[in-house]
């Protein structure tokens, strides 16, 4: 039995990450001399979600059926009159049914090579904005040239950012004055989305959407053609309470919208509170729920999750999410560029937004250490979110990609 | 949907202490399993779901029981209207009265209330008065009773500003730690008379922040403790400052004096309530409160000791059946929910309700009237 599962260990690299299904057209898998846990790189399209047939299985259906019974001791339930060869298959099938592998695969640190064919095998990057491409406003190290040397190569650039501050517009801008060439339509902030989902919903244009968050949201509302209220222009309100005084809100409001807001106050809480309590199919729209996020280059700062969290505690309703890890911005993105999530690279600094994001919409992911997560986090045995790579900024990819 | 959550464990030698609850998904950690169960289906521009989006209905769900774990509710069997006030008033030494909405309702007294108070003290029973309000002290509220014309001693009121400062002192707060507040003067005040040092409060409400390159937050490594309750001064730097300190002092405590979503601060309508601002720190840091307000038991725990009282001797009198209601129930005594508040009958009696008081009336002068038609 040992000697068995040691030539298939040879035979099979080990890890099931390097079984490699082959489309057709596609080069055959590299292997790489058949070396106890070592990836392997795959030349063929390793598609995580999709169920392959087992005709593309390069080896014989016995061989994996075997390979793969010992994988599945320990994860699915013994069946009462043994195992059937026809129970194995589809035992086997539905390894992969759901995309779930056996195990989390170990998250592996990007290096020459990795890096190489990682480029290799993606048409398009997704970065995000805060802790990848900037602090605040501060930039971060080499960015615009690792930014040139991908497009120098071909690659599609697009920034998706949970920062609803800002509108498309003025992340542009805010590019611009950064020295870095970006279109407004390369860019996928949390603001766009909001207002795309209320879009999409077919939301009523006679109706208010009342907005805790700044200009980006409103300036993306506005575009989308809705009449928004709030925002930044309710930082100065108090709310005062008298006896016989009633805090008015206006009862055509139809969704509220919550996003990070540095100028939040009782009365925003308040006038969003009772739009959401007494107005009939008032929607509750949260653009993220990040908790933390570097506002300022030196430290951390509340996120929009602090804001949203606050209205759930007063009207006791949980938000739609719009921004990451909601797939949500997805559809607008494929809509754009016309190319299989798995050909796409999720560059992100958090785990629970910009790597699931990635993960969910099934695109490979790159954890990079210049934001909010640090190594430590990565590997703590609490974490269960392992990206495909990690590595510790954006400009690594020049050290990498070389000449 | 307030599902199970983590309570910040904190070892300590009080018995006053609340029980942690199992750890169970955090927020986010639930919000990843949604996502990751909503695999990304196709191109079309059909909005493919987003992770938490729950029933929007414009009723708001009931909150689910935070019952401390070792807790049950009882049988949720329907309560019935009090008839028989003056068994009730027999079977019990003390009442505890909840204040907004069965006392007053903003600064308006409920009609028949004084009569039926002064009626309850000729029978010799013990009065005493639970409020979630922090923004006043216990010394302000007596004020407020007597300006209203009732006759309350300080030491029977039991504010949850009071409960947070009797909570530091129960664990043995160190004299040189300080405590960062959200919350309005009563906190303020209760943690000066508990002689313990503290940071923050109202004046915090005027500090401004500007996100710009280089601008550093300082913090006072010396807090020990950030107290959150109800906060019309409620802003940025306060989160910011709070947050900082529960992430970074090492031990240090997170504290909510209550949880409430609304709260009637005029008799007209409702105002977000501590519940707000308790959500906004939740939301920043993840961690999970210690509540020291109603329904958390703490307050009445203190109470039974410091009058020397059986619990299953109170009668537990509130409007609002996921705070009042449910503390009564934790507590282990007999529960009476008035109608006079935020509570309508169709609430109680609606299927999606899972609290039972031990009886209902319409207010606190119903002592007064039923009696009267007994006789």
């Amino acid at each position: 039995m040992y000697l068995v599962s040691w030539f298939l260990q040879r035979e099979l690299h080990f890890s099931p990450k390097s079984v490699c299904y082959k489309d057709e057209g596609t080069a055959p898998c590299k292997r790489n001399g058949g070396k106890k846990n070592q990836p392997t790189f795959c030349g063929g399209t390793r598609q995580v979600k999709q169920p392959p047939t087992v005709k593309h299985i390069p080896f014989s259906n016995q061989t994996a059926l075997i390979y793969f019974k010992k994988k599945l001791i320990n994860i699915l339930p013994k069946s009462k009159n043994g195992n059937q060869p026809e129970k194995d298959s589809d035992a086997a099938q539905s390894l992969f049914v759901g995309g779930k592998m056996s195990a989390p695969a170990a998250t592996q640190l990007l290096d020459l090579h990795s890096a190489r064919a990682l480029v290799d095998s993606v048409e398009a990057f997704l970065f995000d904005c805060d802790g990848v491409i900037w602090k605040g406003d501060k930039l971060i190290d080499g960015v615009p040239e690792t930014l040139d040397l991908l497009r120098s190569k071909g690659k599609k650039l697009v920034f998706v950012t949970n920062n609803s501050t800002k509108s498309r517009r003025q992340y542009a801008a805010k590019f611009h004055s950064l020295g870095i060439s970006v279109s407004e339509d390369e860019i996928f902030s949390s603001s766009f989305a909001a207002a795309m989902y209320l879009k999409v919903k077919e939301f009523p244009p006679e109706k208010k959407v009342y907005v805790i968050g700044m200009e980006g949201i409103v300036k993306e509302l506005e575009q989308a053609g809705f009449t928004a209220i709030g925002g930044p222009e309710d930082a100065e309100k108090r709310a005062e309470w008298k006896s016989n005084t009633l805090f008015e809100h206006d009862k055509s409001v139809g969704a509220v919208v919550v996003g990070l807001d540095p100028y939040v106050n009782y009365h925003k809480l308040q006038y969003a509170t009772l739009c959401v309590r007494e107005n009939p199919g008032c929607l509750f729209i949260a653009t993220n729920q990040d908790a933390v996020g570097h506002m300022t280059d030196l430290q951390e700062w509340p996120g929009a999750g602090c804001m949203v969290a606050a209205l759930r505690g007063s009207t006791e309703r949980e938000p739609i999410v719009v921004g990451k890890p909601s797939t949500f911005m997805m559809d607008f993105l494929l809509q754009k560029f016309n190319i299989s999530t798995s050909k796409m690279c999720m560059v992100g600094d958090r785990l629970d937004t910009d790597i699931l994001f990635g993960q969910s919409s099934g695109c490979k992911t790159l954890l990079v250490l210049s934001g909010v997560t640090t190594e430590t986090l990565l590997h703590s045995p609490s974490n269960q979110i392992k990206p495909d790579y990690y590595t510790t900024q954006v400009s690594d990819f020049i050290g990498f990609l070389g000449s | 949907m307030l599902s199970s959550r983590t309570v910040v464990a904190v070892a300590s030698s009080s018995s006053f202490l609340p029980l942690s609850h199992p750890a169970a998904a955090s927020t986010s950690a639930s919000a990843s399993a949604a996502a990751a169960s909503y695999p990304f289906l196709n191109r079309r521009l059909a909005f493919s779901k987003c992770h938490t989006s729950r029933d929007h209905s414009i009723i708001p769900k009931p909150q689910r029981s935070r019952v401390m774990e070792g807790f049950k509710t009882r049988a949720a069997a329907a309560a019935p209207q009090l008839e028989d006030a003056d068994a009730l008033i027999d079977s019990v030494e003390t009442f505890i009265f909840d204040c907004d909405g069965v006392i007053w309702k903003g600064d308006k007294l409920i009609d028949g209330v004084p009569e039926t108070l002064d009626m309850l003290r000729s029978r010799g029973k013990r009065l005493v008065f639970v409020t979630n309000n922090s923004t006043k002290s216990r010394k302000q509220y007596g004020k407020k009773f007597e300006t209203l014309g009732l006759n309350v001693n300080e030491e029977e009121i039991f504010a949850s500003s009071f409960a947070a400062a009797a909570y530091l002192k129960s664990i043995d707060f160190p004299k040189d730690k300080k405590v960062y507040v959200i919350g309005e003067e009563g906190i303020l005040k209760e943690l000066d008379i508990a002689g313990i040092q503290y940071l923050g409060g109202p004046e915090d409400g005027d500090k401004k922040i500007e996100l710009k390159p280089g601008y550093f937050l300082e913090h006072d490594k010396d807090v020990g403790a950030v107290v959150v309750g109800f906060d019309r001064y409620f802003n940025y730097y306060k989160v910011q400052y709070g947050t900082l300190c529960i992430r970074e002092n090492p031990g240090c405590l997170f504290i909510a004096t209550n949880r409430d979503a609304v709260t009637h601060l005029t008799d007209a309508q409702e105002w977000a309530g501590g519940g707000s601002m308790v959500g906004a720190v939740l939301g920043s840091t993840k961690q999970e409160p210690l509540v020291v307000g109603k329904p958390s038991t703490f307050m009445m725990d203190y109470l039974a000791k410091e009058f020397g009282i059986t619990k299953s001797q109170i009668c537990m009198v509130g409007d609002r059946l996921d705070t009042d209601i449910l503390f009564g129930q934790n507590g282990g005594c007999k529960t009476l929910l008035v109608l006079s508040g935020v509570t309508s009958l169709s609430t109680l009696q609606s299927p999606t309700n899972s609290i039972q008081p031990d009886f209902y009336t319409n207010k606190l002068s119903d002592f007064l009237s039923l009696k009267a038609a007994a006789v």
